[in-house]
């Protein structure tokens, strides 16, 4: 009998599995919009892939909330569009002296909690004096700078910095800048009391998530009364729901997939700020090797790679489009397993042996192609697919890898190759003066110079390989205007977002 | 009788107990912790360390266990250090899927054991009797998840009789659909089960079969079947009792290896995606509920088991 539960415990690790299939993709046609009236009392269905863990955007990290609960449930005093330009949305306005180091927000009127009660700027003050005090809330690093955050008046907010950071207003689109109310007894993790112009009335744990209009909301209402978040984890039976018509709009299409939606749905491409991460272990032997890395990347057929994964573009270096610092790097690295041989024989490295590290739910199709494209120069990679925590546990913590692959899909993430200590183990005084420099420098576009400069040192480094960019697949059906397109893994704004009754 | 069923009775608890420790040990075997989960990858050491400490993961060993041990001794049995959600509340939930999936799977098993089983011990020694004992013991063999995946080809694919995989967001309000939805996986492991079962009721049919009262009705003129069949068998049901409490255990695990198979929301694949997030307090109190209810069916039987069989009193 006890040998069955422990059987039962292994056979639970063993069976947590996803697979993705791939093959090849078909081309995404650009987008139609809907021609008849918006009917306001219409209710909006959106299939997704990834259901949060729980609702605490305060506590806990992830795609899975941020999307569905920024500016629809929570507001912070900024948010960011889907270009990723910063943009005011509770502050009506904002200033940062000539210095960088002093913020002053102002708050727009009549801004009201779900509860019914004012949001003030002491509410703001509160709110963020716990993200820069309490190291377990989400975007503590990102406020170590900061020195003082007070209201002058019910409806001003200044923050001051200790030395500039032009990170700092971005982190104020992210969780860190989200407002609660000062003192909620509300239990985060399961309800809310947010600002937004959606309420959540219910969530039905590994089915839906079911928001309703606000109307008494601050700003403009949203467009739809009820929106139904529909989590369906299978690629196959969400593509089969759409298509039963079970939702309007189906996110995270799989790219092999996405063929079979097209005449009834819109479908569009989207661009995000995932990079699909091979991390090399710039600290452990032989990857410390510069040409191992060089020849590494040399090896790689990236068109190949996107096309066999279905979506994506080419990423050359650290920082992809959408963020500051982005240029082409296309100059830096190209395909030549010759030359990928010939650095291997130079560094003494012709019959290489590599563990690839990476979570299961990645599935096959990237490591099949990197242990044949690996193959063709001599080297023998052999793949390692882990638990997701077993992953954080070696790799990111322990820093216990050869090579790794993770889709990083933070924006503004650069500074990981800033830092020696992160699992890249990529230690470069030049970049990290040149993040330094950038990060406290006032001007954005000089920042973004310098950014750009650091990133081209660290793509010509070979830190690591940038595989592609994460494109996002979005199925929209005929009868719904106005869905995001760009960036939507990380935020879905349904307020512009209507639904007619007719096609 | 009453004194049996006390110290019976202290057996299963002890066993629980065993169990408990035996279970939280197990899991923290595992690499990574909640925390880091939960922090993610932006997150600095100092950060996963505080949230920790919050969570109480820091705390000895000891400590942790008596803390969960202790709400179970006061019937509670934990909140999902992720969801903040109550363990009771989700298990209860997804039992909806599970315990009718089980039953189900235990009527499919009976129905195909029973009369095989007796048909393959009447048929004992001829050609037919054979290529029954030699097919159960082939599908007791077959690995739970490939006979998903045929009866998968097979229904699905093939005949388009059944769904393939999930259950309707509808649930029990539409039971045709959420009982559709069931068979598939229900069939794949009652035949399994089944047939592990089949041979059971053969040898026990077969060893009724060798009884004195089944060979003086025999003599009384009754055909050897027939005697069998009116004397022979209401013995058997007992064994198989005894036996199909063993097979709980079997469908319990049968089901967490279906459910993933099947993308079932029941308590197999919420145990699998708890160990997968490292939510461990949860995971504990799901095995522990898992493991009880087998222990606590095992009771029951051997009860049930004495009370009916006069001959068990007697031996002890």
């Amino acid at each position: 009998m006890f040998r069955r539960t422990r059987r039962l415990a292994l056979i639970s690790a063993l069976a947590a599995t996803a697979v993705i299939l791939s093959a090849c993709s078909g081309t995404p046609e650009p987008a139609a919009t809907s021609t008849g009236a918006p009917d306001p009392d219409a209710t909006l269905q959106v299939g997704l892939v990834l259901e949060p863990t729980n609702l605490d955007i305060r506590h806990t990290s992830g795609a899975a909330i941020e999307q569905i609960l920024i500016d629809n449930i929570y507001e912070g005093l900024v948010t960011r569009t889907q270009d990723n330009e910063i943009e005011g949305r509770l502050a009506s306005d904002y200033q940062v002296s000539d210095d960088g180091l002093t913020y002053t927000f102002t708050l727009n009127d009549g801004i009201a909690f779900h509860d019914g009660t004012a949001l003030t700027s002491a509410d703001v003050v509160a709110s963020y004096e716990t993200v820069r005090t309490d190291a377990t809330v989400q975007g503590n690093a990102e406020f170590a700078s900061v020195a003082s955050i007070t209201a002058p008046d019910a409806t001003t907010v200044e923050i001051v910095l200790t030395e500039p950071n032009q990170n700092f207003l971005f982190a104020l689109t992210g969780p860190a800048g989200l407002v609660f109310k000062a003192d909620d007894a509300t239990d985060l993790k399961t309800a809310e009391n947010g600002t937004g112009p959606f309420t959540l009335t219910r969530w039905s744990k590994g089915s839906t998530i079911t928001f309703a209009r606000n109307d008494d909301y601050w700003g403009e209402k949203a467009g739809v009364a009820e929106v139904e978040f529909q989590y369906i984890p299978d690629f196959t039976a969400g593509v089969n729901a759409a298509l039963a018509g079970d939702v309007q709009v189906l996110t995270a299409v799989d790219p092999n997939l996405a063929p079979q939606l097209e005449g009834d749905f819109t479908l569009t491409k989207g661009r995000t700020t995932d990079k699909a991460t091979l991390a090399f272990n710039n600290k452990k032997a032989p990857l410390d090797d510069v040409r191992v890395r060089e020849a590494l990347r040399l090896s790689i057929d990236h068109d190949a790679l996107i096309e066999a994964v279905g979506a994506g573009t080419t990423l050359y270096g650290p920082i992809p489009e959408l963020d500051p610092g982005y240029e082409d790097l296309s100059d830096v690295i190209s395909y030549d397993p010759e030359k990928a041989k010939e650095l291997l024989a130079e560094a003494g490295q012709e019959d290489l042996e590599l563990t690839l590290t990476i979570p299961s739910f990645y599935g096959t199709t990237v490591p099949k192609v990197l242990i044949s494209d690996f193959n063709k120069v001599g080297v023998t990679l052999k793949v390692n697919s882990v638990e997701f925590p077993t992953w954080l546990e070696d790799v990111y913590t322990n820093h216990d890898y050869d090579l790794s692959f993770v889709l990083h899909v933070e924006p503004r993430d650069f500074g990981n190759f800033a830092n020696p200590d992160y699992y890249f183990g990529y230690d470069n005084a030049e970049v990290q003066d040149l993040y330094s420099q950038a990060q406290a420098e006032v001007d954005p576009d000089k920042s973004a110079e310098l950014l750009a400069k650091a990133a081209r040192i660290v793509s010509e480094d070979h830190a690591a390989d940038w595989l592609y960019n994460g494109e996002t697949i979005t199925a929209v059906s005929p009868t719904v205007s106005g869905f995001p397109e760009d960036s939507i893994n990380s935020r879905i704004n349904l307020a512009g977002v209507t639904v007619s009754a007719e096609k | 009788m009453i004194r049996y069923a006390l110290v019976r009775g202290a057996l299963l608890i002890a066993g629980l107990l065993v169990s408990s420790v035996l279970i939280f040990l197990t899991l923290r075997v595992f690499p990574g912790d909640v925390a880091q989960l939960i922090a993610g990858t932006q997150a600095s050491p100092a950060e996963v360390e505080a949230l920790r400490e919050s969570l109480g993961l820091n705390q000895p060993l000891l400590a942790q266990y008596a803390d969960w041990i202790g709400g179970i001794f006061r019937g509670d049995l934990g909140t999902s250090l992720l969801s903040g959600a109550s363990v009771s509340e989700e298990l209860f939930l997804k039992a909806q899927v599970t315990v009718p999936l089980g039953i189900m799977s235990l009527l499919i098993a009976v129905l195909i054991a029973v009369p095989f089983g007796i048909l393959a011990a009447i048929l004992r020694g001829r050609r037919g009797g054979t290529a029954l004992s030699v097919g159960a013991q082939a599908l007791a063999a077959v690995p739970v998840v490939w006979a998903g995946m045929m009866l998968i080809v097979v229904f699905s694919v093939w005949l388009g009789w059944l769904p393939p995989q999930g259950f309707p967001r509808t649930g029990w309000s539409t039971p045709g659909k959420a009982i559709k939805s069931l068979l598939l996986p229900a069939l794949t492991i009652g035949i399994v089960e089944g047939a592990m079962l089949m041979r059971f009721v053969r040898s026990a049919t077969l060893q009724a079969a060798g009884q004195d009262f089944v060979r003086t009705a025999a003599a009384k003129g009754l055909t050897r079947t027939r005697a069998l069949v009116q004397h022979g068998i209401p013995a058997v049901g007992l064994s198989i009792i005894t036996v199909l409490g063993l097979q709980v255990a079997g469908i319990i695990v049968g089901s967490v290896v279906i459910e993933q198979l099947f993308t079932l929301p029941g308590i197999g694949r919420m145990l699998v995606a708890d160990v997968g997030t490292r939510d461990l307090i949860k995971v504990q109190s799901e095995l522990l509920v898992l493991t009880g209810f087998v222990l606590v069916v095992g009771f029951l039987v051997d009860l049930l088991h004495r009370a009916i069989d006069p001959r068990q009193r007697e031996a002890a």
